[in-house]
């Protein structure tokens, strides 16, 4: 990777900036729903429920983070991102309004 | 805390005697391979022996934290120390193990 | 990014490491303070006398300043003096307001019950405070630094997959060897600390998840997030006044029936809802530095003018258990004084891995333009603020300790002027790092910072009755135990400034530029 600031194309410039934005608020948004699908699905008390999705969160966020930069390209990252991230959201959304009264 | 730390200290020293290189440095040959599994058994154990009085002396949570501070100590002490006095290093390994378990036994 | 997984890791670490470093930084040197806050605090109001701590007459002298002072407000805290805070603190809200700024607080002294007369200042508080709200407004600092922490794990989980070597050179560590020994002290540090690395940041987020996730609360409890709290957190509910007045039952009684509870304990702080009124409820904590894991449920709610027991303390589910521990391992409020100063130089450790990062960072994209000569814009930026960030933040605080022990103590806006002094010597040392270049002002910065720190006692000694000679000989070992850390910090950075000298005058030799052997005065 080129270190040389002043020498890299501005392409590679939004790539980078690119992975980043996904990162950032790609993989909070990941880490919500899945805090939502995990507080939903464990067994347990809601507080309890709740309490522990908020902390394992943090580790989706984390691998939502290294994916968007492990991929072998910036549209990989929001692929790699979305793809879970819709599923997620529908099972969240299901899991949510089916316990409406 | 004294006792887990001296124990600790030994139980590094002894894993890492059990590294080529490191032993080289301290005792100017490289183990056998017999001896890399003696010291490795050793070393292990005396990690296991630290976090056994750890418990004992303060419960599984005050023990744990203990232990785990304790270790990382010991063991930036040890590679402080190592490039500088491997000497040094090594005779404090062989009597923090005699420390260690007297002081253990004496509970500090 | 074609190349590999770990190239790809190796990248990231880099460039987050570099962005956030500096922040980073600051929140690291500041937080490990932090564990000596109290005691920061006393050195800071060396007046407030130090008294044999009685937290029951405590309370009972806190009621009485409350029920003259605040006998209208629907809420009191009352914070009871320990060993390492001597102060007797009570809170109070304004029953015209709500929120944040609604509360009033005083100290007061435990014996006399009277508002503590010392001169004003955050003290130790300061450092602790701006380690998460890096002095923005709520809740904008909180955000940034739990930002900073998810980088902060961003960089320590890819340290570690980019470290390939890490159980071969997990013992290795080769002084006097320039760039070599730098990376092996990085990664020695990073390694050999990292339980204590990644408790600290992931606590820190755990810390804030209820600010920073809140989705699923939303979910489960439709939005109402208060009832989430009530069942974490007994007696937050808010209470109806009944319109009655009726007399508060008398707090130090009823201290005894609370401390049965915790037989081997402490009380941490007593709430009171509706004081004065029919309804009131009074509620003891115990104290958060009593168990390791910190247990909101380890509370009992007495009624407030019977004193029957309305609510017992709670057992807590696992999850909960494991939150609080993750609270009560990043405070560390259990630590006795051997595992406090282990807290301590293990957050110093934090510090130094990310300052040997930053130091890294430039050195090795120094060395390509070392023979033009010509630094481009981008890598004097980074010299100045690691200038600025390390030095600089290590000589604002000693401004800090300075302005407190040279503002007069009666000046009534003096706690604010102190932390000013911290932002305006911080602002010098990048004006200073700009103009002057490279090692010069590392040393300049460093030396003054030593000579600071290492002034510190000796300006205690002329500038309050309370020098090292009275506090040694009043068994004050807290006070003396800051002027002392404060020497020894002075003793460490001036040895540092050494080696930096020494260090540029053996580069200054053209000679011996090409392949360094070891100089036998570089192996100590």
């Amino acid at each position: 990777m080129r270190s040389r600031i002043g020498e890299v194309s501005t392409s590679y410039r939004w790539a980078v900036a690119s992975r980043v934005v996904a990162a950032v608020f790609g993989g909070y948004v990941l880490a919500a729903l899945a805090s939502v699908c995990i507080a939903w699905l464990l067994p347990m008390a809601r507080g309890e429920a709740v309490v522990s999705a908020m902390m394992l969160s943090f580790l989706v966020y984390l691998v939502a983070v290294l994916w968007c930069f492990a991929s072998h390209s910036a549209s990989r990252a929001w692929v790699g991102l979305a793809i879970p991230g819709l599923v997620l959201a529908a099972l969240a959304g299901l899991l949510h309004w089916q316990h409406l009264p | 805390m004294l006792s887990a730390g001296l124990l600790s200290y030994a139980g590094f020293s002894a894993l890492c005697l059990a590294m080529d290189r490191h032993h080289q440095e301290m005792l100017g040959r490289r183990p056998s391979p017999s001896r890399k599994v003696q010291l490795r058994v050793a070393g292990w154990a005396l990690l296991g022996l630290s976090l056994w009085i750890s418990v004992i002396s303060a419960g599984w949570a005050m023990g744990l934290v203990r232990w785990t501070a304790v270790l990382m100590s010991s063991a930036v002490f040890l590679v402080w120390l190592l490039p500088y006095r491997p000497r040094w290093a090594l005779v404090l390994a062989a009597v923090g193990v005699l420390l260690g378990l007297l002081a253990a036994v004496a509970r500090w | 990014m074609r190349e590999g997984f770990r190239q790809a890791m190796a990248w990231l670490h880099t460039w987050a490491g570099l962005v956030f470093g500096w922040l980073l930084f600051a929140i690291f040197l500041t937080g490990t303070l932090s564990y000596f806050k109290d005691e920061i605090s006393h050195w800071a109001q060396p007046e407030i006398p130090v008294r044999v701590v009685d937290a029951q007459a405590s309370l009972a002298q806190a009621q009485t300043y409350l029920e003259a002072n605040a006998g209208n407000s629907p809420r009191w805290f009352i914070s009871l003096p320990d060993a390492r805070e001597p102060a007797l603190s009570v809170m109070w809200q304004d029953p015209n307001k709500r929120g944040r700024g609604a509360f009033t607080r005083h100290t007061l002294d435990p014996q006399t019950g009277q508002r503590v007369e010392a001169r004003d200042s955050r003290g130790g508080d300061f450092f602790y405070r701006f380690h998460y709200e890096l002095q923005m407004g709520y809740p904008w600092g909180r955000w940034l630094s739990s930002l900073a922490a998810l980088v902060m794990l961003v960089t320590l989980v890819t340290g570690i997959i980019t470290h390939k070597k890490i159980f071969k050179e997990f013992f290795t560590f080769r002084p006097g060897k320039g760039s070599r020994s730098w990376l092996d002290g990085h990664n020695a540090i990073g390694v050999l600390v990292l339980p204590f690395h990644l408790m600290i940041t992931y606590s820190s987020l755990v810390i804030f998840m209820t600010m920073l996730m809140p989705a699923s609360i939303n979910s489960r409890y439709d939005g109402d997030t208060q009832a989430f709290f009530s069942e974490i957190y007994p007696g937050n509910q808010r209470l109806a006044a009944a319109g009655q007045p009726a007399p508060l039952v008398n707090l130090a009684v009823l201290y005894d029936r609370a401390l049965q509870q915790w037989p081997d304990g402490r009380i941490g702080r007593v709430s009171v809802q509706l004081p004065g009124d029919a309804n009131a409820q009074v509620q003891f904590s115990r104290h958060n530095g009593d168990t390791v894991s910190r247990d909101p449920g380890a509370a009992i709610t007495f009624a407030g003018t019977t004193g029957a027991v309305l609510e017992l303390p709670r057992d807590s589910a696992a999850p909960m258990v494991v939150a609080g521990t993750f609270y009560g391992l990043h405070m560390g409020l259990f630590a006795g004084p051997v595992l406090r100063w282990l807290y301590f130089f293990c957050g110093l450790g934090s510090t130094l891995l990310i300052g040997t990062g930053l130091v890294m960072w430039l050195g090795k994209r120094q060395l390509k333009h070392a023979r033009s000569g010509v630094r481009p814009f981008e890598l004097r930026l980074v010299d100045v603020l690691n200038v600025a960030g390390m030095a600089g933040l290590v000589l604002a605080i000693a401004g800090f300790m300075w302005a407190n022990r040279l503002l007069p103590a009666t000046y009534p806006e003096r706690a604010g002027l102190e932390v000013d002094s911290f932002f305006l010597v911080w602002l010098l040392s990048i004006v200073h790092a700009a103009v002057r270049s490279g090692s010069k002002a590392w040393v300049e910065q460093l030396s003054l910072a030593a000579i600071a720190l290492a002034g510190l006692p000796l300006l205690s000694l002329l500038t309050t009755d309370h020098g090292l000679p009275v506090s040694i000989a009043a068994g004050d070992w807290v006070l003396a135990g800051v002027d002392f850390s404060a020497l020894g910090c002075g003793l460490v950075l001036a040895w540092v400034v050494v080696k930096i000298r020494r260090r540029a005058a053996l580069a200054a030799l053209p000679a011996m530029r090409a392949a360094r052997p070891v100089m036998p005065n570089e192996v100590h």
